[in-house]
């Protein structure tokens, strides 16, 4: 049975340039980067070399980033460092009701603790719009913060825009706003320069990027203050206590080098099987929603909702035969609720429960897609043909042609 | 995927899907907590089920009970169906996540709101 893995936005296939350049840090160059003698110098030396790599990709010095283990705790870096440094200057957060869970789940922890927090609606094309942005900053707005590009949907906000708002403010003489965005889905997809987005705050993650799962990055603008989160050692230049996990960071920074190389090749290649995998879906299978701008979105990203059916079983059906995805439904979440960015965009319950997510990668093929394109409109005609709810429509469309 | 090979068998070959024109016994119920839904169909002659049919949106648990469940009610008398309980679905699909025991309690209410449908009581068991 041929298999195929379409959920690259939950992680990606380590590429094996990565693994093996990772693999001396791993065997035999297993210093600690803080050590002085010539083991340690070794890490640091390659540690340097990968910090250059990840920074090249986003327009950053390399003394900008904070390496940590992942894009979670970088998101808790930015938000929780910037709230306790700022503290003193305001206690009002801008986000957006689309964010990856662990800048939602800061924003409430904040919240409970007597912050104020706006969450950004996103209309029907899953977009923040800049009017908002500005209705919402007070004088006590401390921050703001809005992903590059959504998780599920693909959609990309306009954080330039945001940027650029954010410094008119300051030419106004307002010293405490500071701009973060969660970068994790954007970068490799799509062109990433800090100097562009002008944010202050970046969140990166390795595994997103065909590297390891356990390391991240957090951009930090040079001027801008964080209170570390992780404390207790010297490393990362105090603001981010930890023995560095040389192997993972070096895996991270070969794969961001990849990812700048072939960033324009991997665009195309995307785009182009992301399409074709659309045209191939509205052909064969009725009753469908696309969820999400299909114009401004990452590449390699389709949300789709069937209608009638359930997406957990849309899920396992695919397993089944091979095909890997993921859902918006709640029963696969664990939590009662469908997705809030599928509900975001104004679908309602049943087409947020209906949605599959397909994420395509660097090495999907044209093969892989026309394998799936046999198998969807099968699995989705099984479950129609078991569903209340489509058999009540069928009957009324019947009625309706008779 | 953490479910028995039973049930993924039932999710991949579902038994009875699909509903019985004039049927004796009919319920559609929804959890209103997450929208899963089960619709039953029944035949009855002589007391006893002579044919069950489902239609389910929701989760694969709600799927693969009603499925189970159909097979479970064919050939037996209106008594005994009304006396299978979730624990004995359950077993029948070799187990369950634990927290998908709600699909196990949809299959069995909509059970009994079909049975109370009847317009003769059950027979009762010999």
């Amino acid at each position: 049975m041929r298999r195929v893995y379409l959920d690259n936005s939950a992680t990606t296939p380590i590429d094996p340039r990565v693994v093996e350049a990772m693999l001396p840090y791993l065997t035999e160059k297993f210093g600690n980067a803080s050590s002085v003698h010539f083991y340690g110098q070794e890490a640091r030396v390659a540690l340097d070399r990968a910090r250059r790599e990840v920074a090249a990709l986003i327009n950053a010095r390399p003394n900008e980033l904070v390496f940590l283990s992942g894009g979670t705790e970088a998101n808790n870096l930015a938000i929780r460092g910037i709230a306790d440094a700022a503290v003193e200057h305001g206690r009002h957060i801008i986000t957006s009701q689309i964010e990856h869970s662990a800048v939602r789940g800061v924003c409430d922890a904040l919240e409970k603790r007597g912050w104020e927090v706006t969450r950004l609606p996103v209309y029907s094309d899953g977009i923040v719009r800049l009017e908002d942005v500005r209705a919402a900053l007070r004088p006590d707005t401390v921050l703001i913060t809005v992903m590059l590009a959504n998780n599920e949907i693909g959609t990309i906000q306009p954080v330039a825009e945001i940027g650029a708002l954010v410094r008119e403010e300051r030419e106004r003489g307002r010293k405490y706003l500071w701009l973060h965005t969660d970068a994790v889905q954007a970068a490799g997809r799509m062109p990433v320069d800090v100097e562009t987005l002008g944010c202050d705050l970046l969140s990166l993650s390795a595994h997103k990027l065909h590297a390891p799962k356990g390391a991240g990055a957090l951009y930090v603008r040079r001027s801008v203050r964080l209170t570390p989160q992780s404390i207790g050692g010297h490393q990362e230049r105090e603001r981010r206590a930890g023995t560095e996990s040389v192997p993972l960071l070096v895996a991270f920074g070969k794969a961001a080098a990849l990812a700048r190389e072939e960033l324009s090749e991997r665009i195309e290649h995307l785009t182009r099987l992301r399409d074709q995998f659309e045209l191939g879906v509205e052909a064969r299978v009725a009753d469908i929603v696309f969820n999400g701008d299909r114009g401004r979105r990452l590449p390699h990203l389709s949300n789709i909702s069937f209608r009638f059916i359930e997406g957990e079983g849309l899920l396992i059906n695919l397993d089944m035969q091979g095909v890997a995805v993921s859902t918006g439904s709640a029963c696969s979440s664990g939590s009662l609720e469908p997705s809030p960015v599928i509900r975001a965009i104004g679908r309602d319950d049943e087409l947020a429960r209906g949605s599959i997510r397909f994420s395509l990668g660097k090495d999907t093929t044209a093969e892989d897609i026309a394998y799936v394109l046999e198998v969807l409109p099968r699995a989705v005609e099984n479950l129609r043909r078991l569903s209340p709810l489509y058999a009540k429509v069928s009957s009324s469309r019947l009625q309706v042609s008779s | 995927m953490p479910y028995s090979e039973t049930f993924k068998d039932h999710l991949a070959h579902p038994r009875n899907g699909g509903e019985l024109p004039d049927a004796d016994a009919s319920a559609e119920l929804t959890n209103p907590a997450c929208g899963d839904r089960l619709r039953l169909t029944l035949r009855i002659r002589d007391g006893r089920i002579t044919a069950a049919r489902f239609l389910a949106y929701g989760c694969p648990p709600t799927l693969a009970c009603g499925s189970a469940l159909t097979e479970m009610l064919e050939g037996i008398a209106t008594g005994e169906a009304a006396r299978i309980t979730r624990q004995q679905l359950t077993k029948f699909l070799d187990g369950l996540p634990a927290r998908k025991s709600h699909a196990a309690a949809l299959a069995i209410e909509t059970l009994h709101e079909a049975l109370r449908t009847i317009e003769s009581p059950p027979d009762s068991e010999r």
